[in-house]
């Protein structure tokens, strides 16, 4: 790979030979590296291949590692498996016999459709414990609603209000199946557990549900008179087809199910709907749902494909559909359970050189690269897609562009024939994620995974890019390539294409990899299974249905119906957790956190909170109750049955997550196989977050069963709880009753209290913290338990939310230090600000070296005002969201002004945007004075040090030495002596600067040179003996930056996988990419000093 | 040592209020032949450059060449405690930490003393190089400032042109256009009021009155004010100090649509 090849047109409109390679003048000299420490040491090298060679060709580190090892591993595979390496069908149905054998399955994903005559059917897709794919459809289950019947309403009357319901809905064809009467208890209310008889009406079709449903609930089918009220009769029961199904079934998202052989009947070839191996149907009757657990609890092979597109866009233009092609598309495809992909492959158009272990289909015709991409798609046929920004991005540009380029028959996508692959803009709103506009794909039968959107939605990130996702959870980079990079690429060689499709397979080998390691297909698996709906619905869905779900499952067993009610959105608010008002302070002795555990949960088994025993004035006086026997009064008011009446659903659905829960930890610790043991874990992590969102939604308003009687009474209970925890622990830990000290409650949130008991000894907090938590435990109802957790020591108590602490469980040696609420993730502020303060708790903390603290904070400052901080850490990134704010901002701005100067290289909607704050005249705002970082450092403008230092890092400082120093003490800490020493530097543009001329000092004395002799050279007179010596430093000087620059040069090469290929990497997020720039910058500086000396009457 | 007296404190205090909005900190460079001071603003678009002559100090001593990093606003809370017919004197060490202000009070026998704390600035030496201007005005300086003031009501920047007619200020602004025009003129009784021209060629420039009215602040130093200019050359705007003392702005030009 000669530079010569390598395109010369550049990003950021320049040429990159000017921009990345610095031009060092002839005189500065090779130097033997130093072994000094490296300039980034926050990155591992990922470069574990053989060093040294030279001149060979070096396959980069994703190539030789990753892809290399590839087919060893697939001959291990060989052997104890049927797959083949790069073999894209699925295995053959060999002697599977209808007849004889069962077809059992786990089932992913389940849809309503239609089967023989167009009757409602279900659709269960899903694969055998085999690897075949097959598709079941669950015939005759009919959809049903309750209503209450009304007293005088018979067995006898069923027939007739069935007629009567008939004609008053008049379609065109019979919509009632069937009206009986059945003994059912309202969910919502407790009345003396007794049952009244309901009206259960079944419809013949799933979509005259909603038909009828709406018909009762106006009021116009009043039959007879019978209902008192005009206005609509409450139905029950309300739930979409395909959950009732689920419901009704016993049927968990993901779970096993199984057709018994002879109950089941294979469709014939000619009949069948879709593309799966097996395709069957069976009646509901007789069909096995298995629980979930033991043997039930494993994973079918499913089939994963992970893949990624590159298009070739335009300078300045995001790639749009009906312009860009698309070039290159990369596909992993890996069977669960095994950690090596068996097919990995690229789509290219045009040439392309070979890459190790991947097929390369070449194309020269984007049509039909695409339509064979397709017949690989259905030939494939992946069970689950996943990749990065898939839903946004890859699923409808795909979509677009084939529409644009006519390929008839390309989105054919889903398991069924007839069913086409269409992208549609959807919002997702809720309180939990906020609200999101994104375009959803359908894929029926296959499942979606878009990694993005599940990082986003389960982690807090300063960025979200996949390279800084990556460095995050895989400790490992990849390089940022910019789109307009690509392109450039594109138009290049086959070696350069070919770097590009590594590019591309490393883009859709990541996702695979992030999958793997957050285990997010078992956790995810686990939490269908635990709430028991379908695998899309957690992403797509929110957290309410996961609940209803729940508790349908509840009430059907109970005989409960659930109440339709009409939700009206209600600013309604109740009172929410309590905050004890901290003591504020630094605590050098260790303070123990109480916590309680699952704290909502247990409320509301302790207390029997439930709709179901929810009571009012006039029930409790109908039924006889006597208080604080048969029903309490809680804090808030409200009545609630005791378990002597009844038990509750809630507490019975709790109950047994938490209990399955319990389970599932044990068997988690004994298993050893890493595979079930992320099941395991994802198990309990689902049951734990179910238990948790309970008490949320009888809270939620908007929702569909809120029940603000419960919410508040849960509120209210650990308000009460908290306080009294404060109360008994300050009353029992006393010099009066024979401690050392009294003990005191310095803060308390929702379920926790820190207590400062005195002792100095870790061990002795730790017990007294174990006995607290067992003493005040018992003064509470089961199964409320308070648990000593932790010690922190030293803490650092900031504020209500805002502390910091070193962690300890064990009395030898802390686990980690513990920060909440403290500028350390927040992405809105620059890294300078981050690494301060985490140096600085650390500091505190660990080394309890608060002078240190100090000394370090007074040298950050100093550094900054001297201008010697590196630029990177200055560096404030803002996503533009979107085209139009209404206030001025400063990356808005920005963005705007970049475009003036070059459309080609400004960030666009969507890019993330860089900038720094730099000096302005007096007044100007803070929009006026962001700039883009690399015009900063080539134009050498100043940066307004004093910005970062009173708005960036005073306050977060302030917050952390307040407590410690005292107000004036801490303030002294920004405006020192330390404060005085400040470097004004001169930038290359700005108004004034083209007239004005720098004189240039003497490099020995500093005095200005403006002798017509010496002005152009190095030192003055006085000095000139000392030249030798002064070039020798200033050599040094460049050397020195020579060598970082190579080494900063050397880490972005690593981090991209190839030593002999030019840095293309422009990430904005990534602090050596700055300093890159920055080092360059300084070595080109360096080299025009060192000249100086070409120049002066003395060297000669 | 340095050590240099000031017969009225006003001269410093005027000096140091006329530039403490274009420069924050900056350093005295004080040497054999004087006290010169020489900054760029913030956004650089203007320059300061004062020089304060041995001359226009009695007396005035400096044994080595002393840098005194000055943040201007402590300087005039300190300066702030003089009177203006105070005798001031200026005092520092040769490698100094703290500037010793001593304020004599020329009519009672009151003697207040500050020390300033000094800052460490590590500047860029950068100056104008001296060019022939195409066109020097000079005006009274009240007469500078009452334009600029007035113009300034209307638009953010002034057009100067120098014909041998006169020079014309104008500007144009959403509320609408203004004009000055002023002519030579001497005036025998008050010389101070003359308003003289000399010009080469026809020049014609745009300034931002925004510094220009900033530069005006320093038109109680001095009666007149010389304003020198040449296409596509910054304005100088000198004051002329007693001695050969002065405080001269430069300021770009606008160019084309910059803002």
């Amino acid at each position: 790979m000669a530079p010569a090849r390598v395109p010369a047109k550049r990003i950021l409109g320049e040429a990159t030979n000017r921009r990345n390679i610095p031009s060092s003048p002839a005189s500065a000299k090779k130097r033997k590296l130093e072994p000094t420490s490296s300039p980034a040491p926050r990155f591992k090298s990922s470069q574990n291949g053989p060093k040294g060679k030279v001149g060979s060709i070096q396959p980069s580190h994703f190539e030789s590692e990753v892809l290399e090892k590839m087919t060893q591993d697939m001959a291990g595979l060989k052997k104890n498996n049927s797959e083949k390496d790069q073999e894209w069908a699925r295995p053959g149905l060999g002697d599977f016999d209808a007849q004889k054998d069962n077809l059992c399955f786990q089932q992913i994903e389940c849809e309503e459709g239609t089967f023989e005559d167009g009757k409602a059917c279900i659709k269960l897709f899903g694969v055998t414990e085999t690897g075949h794919s097959v598709m079941l459809h669950v015939t005759g289950f009919l959809h049903y609603l309750y209503i209450a019947a009304p007293i005088s309403f018979t067995p006898h009357d069923c027939e007739g209000f069935k007629a009567y319901l008939e004609t008053s809905i008049a379609m065109h064809q019979p919509v009632i199946h069937s009206v009986g009467l059945v003994m059912r208890e309202n969910l919502y209310g407790f009345s003396g557990n007794q049952q009244n008889p309901y009206i259960k009406i079944t419809v013949t079709d799933p979509k005259h549900i909603n038909k009828v449903r709406s018909s009762l609930e106006t009021g116009n089918l009043n039959w007879k008179g019978m209902w008192k009220s005009a206005d609509g009769i409450l139905t029950f029961d309300s739930i979409q087809y395909v959950l009732r199904f689920m419901i009704d079934c016993h049927i968990a998202g993901m779970s096993w199910v199984e057709a018994p052989a002879k109950d089941y009947r294979m469709v014939p070839q000619n009949q069948r709907h879709s593309n799966c191996q097996i395709e069957a149907s069976i009646s509901y009757r007789d069909l096995i749902a298995h629980k979930p657990e033991g043997e039930w609890a494993k994973m079918a092979p499913l089939r994963i494909l992970s893949f990624d597109i590159e298009c070739a866009g335009r300078k300045g233009i995001f790639p749009e559909a009906i312009h860009d092609p698309v070039i290159q598309i990369a596909n992993i495809v890996t069977r669960y359970g095994e950690k090596k992909p068996f097919v990995r492959n690229v789509f290219c158009l045009d040439t392309t050189s070979t890459i190790v272990n991947t097929q390369i289909f070449e194309y020269e015709r984007e049509e039909k690269m695409l339509m064979e991409w397709r017949d690989f798609l259905e030939k494939v046929d992946p069970d689950i897609i996943i990749g990065y920004n898939i839903s946004n991005f890859d699923f409808p540009y795909l979509l677009d562009r084939a529409k644009h380029l006519k390929v008839a028959g390309f989105d054919k996508w889903t398991r069924l024939h007839n069913v086409r692959s269409v992208s549609k803009d959807t919002n997702f709103s809720s309180k939990q994620m906020g609200n999101r506009d994104s375009k959803t794909t359908t894929t029926n039968g296959r499942l979606q995974l878009d990694l993005l959107q599940l990082v986003q939605r389960d982690h807090q990130l300063r960025s979200y890019t996949l390279n800084s996702v990556c460095a995050q959870f895989l400790g490992e980079q990849k390089e940022d390539v910019h789109h307009t990079m690509i392109t450039e690429l594109f138009n290049g060689t086959p070696e350069s294409r070919r770097r590009l499709a590594v590019y591309c397979l490393k883009d859709a080998y990541l996702p695979q990899r992030l999958m793997d390691k957050l285990s997010c297909l078992e956790n995810y698996t686990e939490m269908a299974r635990v709430t028991g709906v379908p695998f899309n619905y957690l992403l797509s869905r929110g957290q309410q249905v996961k609940f209803v779900s729940q508790l349908f499952r509840k009430a059907l067993e109970q005989k409960l119906v659930v109440p339709n009610m009409r939700t009206d959105a209600s600013d309604e608010q109740y009172e929410g957790a309590t905050v004890i008002e901290p003591a504020r302070g630094y605590y050098d002795v260790p303070i123990a956190t109480l916590d309680f555990a699952s704290l909502y949960p247990s409320i509301i088994q302790a207390h029997n909170l439930c709709y179901t025993t929810l009571l009012n004035k006039a029930a409790v006086e109908k039924l006889n109750l006597v208080k604080d026997e048969d029903y309490i009064v809680t804090p808030t008011g409200d009545m609630f049955c005791t378990t002597k009446q009844r038990k509750g659903l809630l507490a019975h659905i709790l109950e047994e997550l938490l209990t399955a829960r319990k389970q599932a930890k044990r068997e988690l610790a004994v298993e050893t196989d890493p595979f079930k043991k992320a099941v395991l874990n994802g198990r309990q992590l689902a049951l734990k977050i179910s238990a948790n969102s309970v008490y949320g939604l009888t809270g939620a308003t908007v929702g569909k069963l809120p029940c603000l009687q419960i919410a508040s009474s849960t509120t209210s209970y650990g308000r009460q709880m908290i306080e009294k925890t404060k109360a008994e622990v300050e009353a029992k830990y006393t010099i009066a009753n024979g401690y050392t000290h009294n003990a005191q409650v310095i803060y308390g949130d929702t379920d926790s209290v820190m207590v400062k008991f005195g002792v100095k000894d870790l061990a002795a907090a730790m017990k007294l913290g174990e006995e607290a938590a067992q003493y005040v435990s018992s003064k509470f109802i089961k199964p409320i338990k308070l648990e000593f957790e932790k010690v922190y020591f030293p803490y650092l108590l900031i504020n209500k939310k805002r502390y910091a602490g070193l962690y300890w469980t064990n009395p030898d040696k802390y686990d980690k230090m513990d920060t909440k609420g403290i500028e350390t993730v927040r992405r809105d502020n620059c890294r300078l600000v981050q690494n301060v303060i985490e140096t600085v708790l650390r500091m505190i903390l660990i080394d309890q070296d608060v002078q240190g603290a100090q000394d370090y904070v007074k040298d950050t400052i100093s550094d900054l005002l001297q201008n010697k901080i590196d630029m990177s850490k200055l560096v404030i990134t803002k996503a533009l969201a979107k085209a139009d704010y209404t206030a001025k901002q400063a990356h808005v701005e920005l963005a705007e002004r970049m475009k003036k100067r070059d459309a080609g290289s400004a960030p666009t909607l969507g890019d993330r945007v860089a900038y720094v704050i730099i000096k302005g005249s007096a007044g100007a705002k803070n929009f006026e004075r962001s700039e883009d970082p690399i015009f900063v450092l080539e134009n050498n403008i100043p940066i307004d040090t004093k910005y970062y230092l009173d708005n960036q890092l005073a306050k977060p400082l302030g917050r952390i030495f307040e407590p410690i120093l005292g107000e004036t003490k801490a303030n002294s800490l920004l405006a020192g002596d330390h404060t005085r020493s400040i470097s004004v530097a001169a930038p290359s543009i700005g108004g004034l600067m083209k007239f004005a001329k720098k004189t240039f000092t003497c490099m020995g004395c500093k005095k200005p040179l403006v002798g017509k002799a010496e002005a152009e050279g190095a030192v003055c007179s006085d000095c000139a003996p000392r030249i030798g010596e002064l070039y020798q430093r200033t050599l040094g000087k460049v050397s020195d930056l020579e060598v970082r620059f190579s080494r900063l040069w050397t880490q972005c090469q690593r981090c991209q996988g190839s030593m002999h290929c030019e840095v293309i990497c422009s990430s904005k997020d990534c602090p050596i990419f700055y300093m890159r720039m920055k080092a360059k910058k300084d070595v080109e500086d360096a080299g025009k000093e060192l000249s100086r000396f070409d120049r002066d009457a003395a060297a000669w | 040592m340095l050590e240099a007296r000031l017969e009225q404190a006003d001269l410093l205090k005027k000096i140091v209020d006329a530039i403490k909005d274009l420069v924050q900190d900056c350093n005295f460079d004080c040497n054999d032949s004087g006290v010169a001071l020489q900054a760029m603003d913030n956004s650089h678009v203007a320059l300061v450059s004062m020089m304060l002559k041995a001359e226009s100090f009695s007396p005035y001593r400096c044994d080595r060449n002393v840098a005194l990093g000055l943040n201007l606003t402590s300087l005039t809370k300190v300066l702030r405690a003089a009177g203006n017919e105070d005798i001031l004197t200026l005092k520092a060490e040769d490698a100094p930490d703290v500037l010793n202000l001593v304020f004599e009070s020329s009519e009672s026998d009151r003697l207040s003393e500050y020390d300033l704390k000094l800052m460490d600035i590590d500047q860029e030496h950068l100056g104008i190089p001296d060019t022939e201007y195409a066109a020097t005005i000079s005006m009274p300086s009240t007469e500078f400032r009452r334009i600029c003031v007035d113009l300034m009501a209307l638009s953010e920047s002034v057009a100067i042109e120098a014909s041998k007619d006169g020079v014309k200020f104008s500007c144009a602004g959403d509320i609408g256009n203004g004009a000055v025009t002023l002519r030579p003129h001497s005036n025998v009784e008050k010389p101070e009021l003359n308003v003289e021209i000399e010009l080469t060629e026809p020049v014609s420039l745009t300034f931002s009155l925004k510094y220009l009215v900033n530069f005006c602040k320093a038109a109680g130093l001095s009666k007149s004010v010389k304003l020198c200019l040449s296409n596509e050359v910054p304005l100088l705007v000198e004051y002329q100090l007693a001695g050969s003392s002065y405080l001269r702005f430069y300021l770009a030009p606008k160019i084309g649509d910059e803002e």
